[in-house]
C-alpha cells in the first residue's frame, strides 16, 4: 500500500489522477526525510470533474426578534460568564436579523464515495453566504444544534463564531472562550460600517471591506470544528463595490462583474478550498495527534471534490479562499495563462488591479479575488485551475511542481452580455502608511517560534488572562512579525487589517498592496514581516494567532487589548 | 479487536436515533432510494486506538508489568508525557508543572483523569530509578513512570504525536517535545497542551477533556483562577531611523 505521505506528493506529481488501478499510483522520486511512521491511510481514488462546483445559497434574513444576553458560557458553575458579555441589545430599526443552525448533516463530497457525517452552518457544507451591504446593520443569531454524542469523533458540540476580516466589538468577535453550548445560542452584531481611520483621520470608506469568512472559534478545538464543515462566506458590498454589481447605474459604482437574478448571484463567485482526508470507506477522517497541522490528499472546492465549473464566454469574479486548516496553495490556470485581473486580497479591494498575474499563493484564510476573461478562449475550451505548491507535511509549503494537481475545471460554452467592466482605479488608499506613520509611537515585536513540541509567540502559549500588548485605542503601531526555525505561520489579526510595510526590509509581494488581516510569515515566504496594525474604536481584548489551525489550538496565539 | 461493549452501546445509540427515542419499538426506517447509503458511523475508540494506542509492553515505576492500551488507557482519562530522569532541561520544570496539577486535580487524579510519564531513556529509567524520581518530586497516587522496550516507546511516541518533523531536533532527546497529551479513550477525544504552560492551564484543559462539552470550564470564572498578566513583551518606542528604510509602496 502507498503511504500517505507518497499520497500527498503523488496527487501532485501525478496530476491528481493518476491513479492506475488498485489504487497505486507512478511515483517521482522521492525526498527521504520522512521521521515518522504513517498511520493514516490515504484516500480511496475519485474521478475528477463528475459534479459541477456548488454556489452556497445566500443566507436569507428572518423577522427581527428580541435579542438575549449572551450564555453563561456552558459551564454549570455559579457565576461563571462569558469573556466578553452583552445583555439584551439595542439593535438600530435598520438592521437585518438572521438565524444559522450549527447542526449535523450528511454531505456527499464525491459521487463515488458514500456522504459524510459533516457539521455546518444550517447543516450546509460551506455554510450559506451572507450578502452584507455597508450601513445595513446585521444580527446573527447562531444556535448551537450540534450532537452531544457524536460518533465521529472529529469536533466538539462547543462554538464560538469568528467573521474573520470583519470589524466588530469584541463581545461579537468569536473569541475563544465566549463559548455556547448544544442548545444554546449567541447573537453576533455586526455594525456594517467601515472601520474609521486611526489618529482621527478622514476617509473611512477606503476601509469597506470586501470578502470575509465566518467560521468557528472554540479554545482546543477549533481545527476539528472548522475541519467536519463548520465555515462560510460573509461578503460585504458598498456604494463602489456594489450589491448592483454590474447592472449598478450609480456612476461611482465599479461595475464589476456580478449581479443578482433572485436569489442567485450571477458571475460573482466565491470559491473556498480545503484539503481533506477519507478512509477507505469514504468516511471523512481527521487525526487529532498531527499537531504540526493536518494536510488531506483531496481538494475539496465549495464541498466538492474536483468540480467543474460551465462557464459563458465573458469577464467573471471569483472570490477564493483557503479554508484548509495547514495547507498552503499557489494556483495556477493550466491553458489559460496568467489571471486577468487580480483585484482584492483578504477582505480588501486593491487601489489598481494587478495585471496579469500569473500565479496566486493563498496561505490558511487568505482570500484573493480576481476577474477572469473567458472571452479569450474559444466555446468548448477546459480551463484547469490547479495547485502547483508541494507540501507533505504542517511546517511549511515544499516548492513548486511543472504539473499541479486540479481543483476545478472551468468549461468555456456560448456567449452572453457582458456589462461589466475591471476600472483602472478600484479602491484608492487615501490613508495609507505615508499618512499614518508620522503619528506612530510605538512598536512590537512578535516572535513566532517552535519550542518543546509546540509553538510559542515571545515565548509563551496564549493564556486567557494574560494580556500581551496594551495599544492605545485608535492608534496604530509598527509590528515586527518573525518565524525561524523552518516554519511557515499565517498569522491572522483580530479587528482590524493592517497595511504591510515590508518583507526582510524589502518590498511586500504583489498581491500584499492593500490592507489584509492574514499574513504569511516564515520559511517559503520571508523571516521578517512588518506591518502597520491598526487599533480603531472598540476597548476590550482581540486575539492574534497562527492560522494553521492546529498550531492556534496547541495556543500560538495572544492578545492585544485595546486601551481607552 | 473491537470490542463488542462499545460497538453494541453505538449500534443501540444509532438504532436508539433512528427510531426517534421512541418508547415502542418502531417499525424499521424506511431507506430512501439513495444511490449510496451512507456506511455505518465509524467507531473513533477503534480506530484511534489502532492508529495510535499500541498496546506495548511497560514496567511501572513500582515494578509492576503493564501493557499500554489494556491496563493503562482503555476506558480511561489519560494525560500522557514523555521525559527521562537525568533531563536537566524542561523536563523538571514539566514534571515541576504535573505534580501541580496532580495536587489541584485532588482525588480526582487517580480516579478521573491518570497521568503516565513515560521515559525516553528506558536503559537507564529502570523500575528504581524511576521510583526514586516519582518519590523526589513528591508524585502521588494515580500517575505512573513508565520504562520499557526502546523501540516500543520509539513507536509510541511517534503513534502519539511527540515527535518533531526536523531529524536533527528530534534526534535529540535534549529537546525532546514538551506536550502532554490529554486523551477521553471511551469518547474518542485527544488533543494535546505544551507541558510548560501554567499548571492551571493543563489542570483546565484535562477537565475539558475529561467532561463533555457542555460543562467545559471556558468562562470569565475560570480564565481569572489564574491573576491576570500585562507582559508587554516586544514593545518599544519608535525610533526616527525606523520610518526611513521602509519601502515605498504603490
Amino acid at each position: 500500500m502507498l503511504t500517505r505521505r507518497q499520497m500527498l506528493k503523488a496527487g501532485l506529481a501525478g496530476g491528481g489522477y493518476a491513479l492506475l488501478g488498485g489504487g497505486y499510483v507512478l511515483l517521482g522520486p522521492g525526498r527521504s526525510r520522512r521521521v515518522f511512521a504513517d498511520q493514516l491511510p490515504s484516500s480511496p481514488p475519485t474521478t475528477p470533474f463528475l459534479e459541477e462546483l456548488p454556489i452556497a445559497p445566500i443566507a436569507q434574513p428572518v423577522a427581527r426578534f428580541a435579542t438575549r444576553p449572551d450564555p453563561t458560557n456552558c459551564v454549570n458553575v455559579d457565576g461563571t460568564t462569558a469573556i466578553h458579555v452583552s445583555g439584551p441589545r439595542v439593535v438600530p430599526t435598520n438592521a437585518q436579523f438572521f438565524l444559522i443552525h450549527e447542526r449535523q448533516a450528511l454531505h456527499s463530497f464525491h459521487p463515488r464515495l458514500p456522504p459524510s457525517s459533516v457539521w455546518g452552518y444550517n447543516g450546509m457544507v460551506p455554510g450559506p453566504t451572507f450578502l452584507g451591504r455597508s450601513g445595513t446593520p446585521v444580527l446573527v443569531r447562531f444556535v448551537n444544534d450540534l450532537p452531544t454524542n457524536d460518533p465521529v469523533g472529529i469536533g466538539e458540540p462547543i462554538s464560538a463564531v469568528h467573521r474573520h476580516g470583519g470589524f466588530q466589538a469584541p463581545e461579537d468577535d468569536g473569541y475563544p472562550l465566549d463559548t455556547f453550548c448544544t442548545g444554546q445560542s449567541r447573537d453576533y452584531f455586526y455594525p456594517q460600517t467601515p472601520a474609521p481611520n486611526v489618529f482621527g483621520l478622514p476617509n473611512p470608506e477606503q476601509n469597506e471591506e470586501s470578502t470575509m469568512w465566518y467560521h468557528d472559534h472554540a479554545i482546543d478545538i477549533t481545527g476539528p470544528n472548522v475541519y467536519r464543515g463548520l465555515a462560510g462566506f460573509f461578503l460585504n458590498f458598498d456604494e463602489v463595490d456594489s450589491f448592483l454589481g454590474e447592472e449598478d447605474p450609480n456612476p461611482r459604482a465599479l461595475r464589476l462583474p456580478g449581479r443578482m437574478r433572485g436569489q442567485v448571484r450571477e458571475f460573482d463567485i466565491p470559491i473556498v478550498i480545503q484539503d481533506k482526508l477519507f478512509d477507505q470507506d469514504g468516511r471523512l477522517v481527521f487525526d487529532t495527534f498531527d499537531h504540526n497541522g493536518f494536510l488531506g490528499d483531496k481538494f475539496v472546492l465549495n464541498g466538492k471534490i474536483q468540480p467543474f465549473l460551465r462557464v459563458k464566454r465573458r469577464k467573471y469574479r471569483f472570490r477564493f479562499l483557503n479554508g484548509s486548516n495547514a495547507r498552503f496553495y499557489q494556483l495556477f490556470l493550466r491553458n489559460g495563462g496568467p489571471f486577468d485581473f487580480v483585484i482584492a486580497a483578504d477582505d480588501h479591494l486593491f487601489p489598481r488591479p494587478l495585471l496579469n498575474q500569473k500565479s496566486i499563493i493563498l496561505g490558511p484564510a487568505e482570500r484573493a479575488e480576481v476577474v477572469i476573461d473567458f472571452s479569450r478562449f474559444p466555446s468548448n475550451t477546459e480551463v484547469i485551475l490547479e495547485n502547483r505548491l508541494e507540501q507533505d507535511d504542517g511546517r511549511k509549503p515544499d516548492s513548486l511542481v511543472s504539473t499541479g494537481t486540479p481543483l476545478l475545471k472551468f468549461i468555456v460554452n456560448g456567449d452572453v452580455a457582458d456589462p461589466s467592466r475591471v476600472p483602472d482605479t478600484l479602491r484608492p488608499i487615501l490613508i495609507g502608511p505615508a499618512q499614518i506613520l508620522p503619528f506612530v509611537t510605538v512598536k512590537r515585536t512578535f516572535d513566532f517560534e517552535r519550542s518543546d513540541g509546540a509553538w510559542q509567540i515571545n515565548g509563551e502559549f496564549f493564556d486567557e488572562n494574560r494580556i500581551n500588548a496594551k495599544p492605545k485605542v485608535n492608534t496604530a503601531e509598527i509590528w515586527t512579525i518573525k518565524s525561524g526555525g523552518g516554519w511557515t505561520h499565517p498569522v491572522h489579526i483580530h479587528l482590524s487589517s493592517f497595511f504591510v510595510l515590508s518583507r526582510n526590509g524589502s518590498s511586500p509581494l504583489p498581491l500584499e498592496r492593500a490592507r489584509k488581516d492574514t499574513i504569511d510569515v516564515g520559511a517559503f515566504f520571508t523571516q521578517e514581516v512588518k506591518i502597520l496594525a491598526m487599533f480603531p474604536r472598540y476597548t476590550g481584548s482581540y486575539v492574534f494567532h497562527c492560522h494553521n489551525i492546529e498550531h492556534e489550538d496547541m495556543r500560538m496565539m495572544a492578545q492585544f487589548e485595546n486601551q481607552p | 479487536m473491537t470490542p463488542p461493549r462499545t460497538a453494541l452501546a453505538l449500534a443501540l445509540i444509532i438504532a436508539l436515533g433512528a427510531a426517534g427515542c421512541s418508547e415502542r419499538p418502531a417499525a424499521p426506517p424506511q431507506r430512501p432510494p439513495a444511490a449510496r447509503a451512507a456506511p455505518a458511523p465509524p467507531d473513533p475508540v477503534a480506530t484511534i486506538r489502532d492508529r495510535h494506542l499500541p498496546n506495548i509492553e511497560l514496567v511501572t515505576h513500582e515494578g509492576r508489568r503493564v501493557h499500554f492500551y489494556d491496563d493503562l488507557v482503555r476506558g480511561k482519562v489519560v494525560a500522557i508525557n514523555f521525559m527521562f530522569a537525568t533531563c536537566r532541561v524542561a523536563c523538571p520544570l514539566a514534571t515541576e508543572h504535573l505534580v501541580e496539577v496532580q495536587k489541584s486535580l485532588g482525588d480526582r487524579a487517580g480516579r478521573d483523569v491518570t497521568l503516565l510519564s513515560i521515559s525516553l531513556d528506558p536503559e537507564r529509567d529502570t523500575p528504581e530509578v524511576l521510583r526514586g524520581y516519582a518519590e523526589a518530586h513528591g508524585v502521588g497516587p494515580g500517575w505512573y513512570f513508565l520504562t520499557g522496550k526502546r523501540d516500543d516507546i520509539e513507536m509510541l511516541r511517534r503513534k502519539l504525536g511527540a515527535y518533531e518533523l526536523d531529524p536533527v531536533i528530534d534526534a535529540d532527546p535534549k529537546q525532546h517535545t514538551g506536550i502532554v497529551i490529554l486523551g477521553n479513550e471511551p469518547a474518542g477525544r485527544w488533543k494535546a497542551i505544551s507541558v510548560l504552560s501554567k499548571p492551571v492551564r493543563i489542570r483546565q484543559a484535562i477537565e475539558r477533556t475529561i467532561l463533555p462539552a457542555t460543562q467545559w470550564p471556558t468562562g470569565e470564572a475560570v480564565v481569572k483562577e489564574s491573576p491576570r498578566e500585562e507582559t508587554e513583551v516586544g514593545k518599544e518606542l519608535v525610533q526616527p531611523g525606523d520610518l526611513a528604510d521602509l519601502p515605498v509602496r504603490d
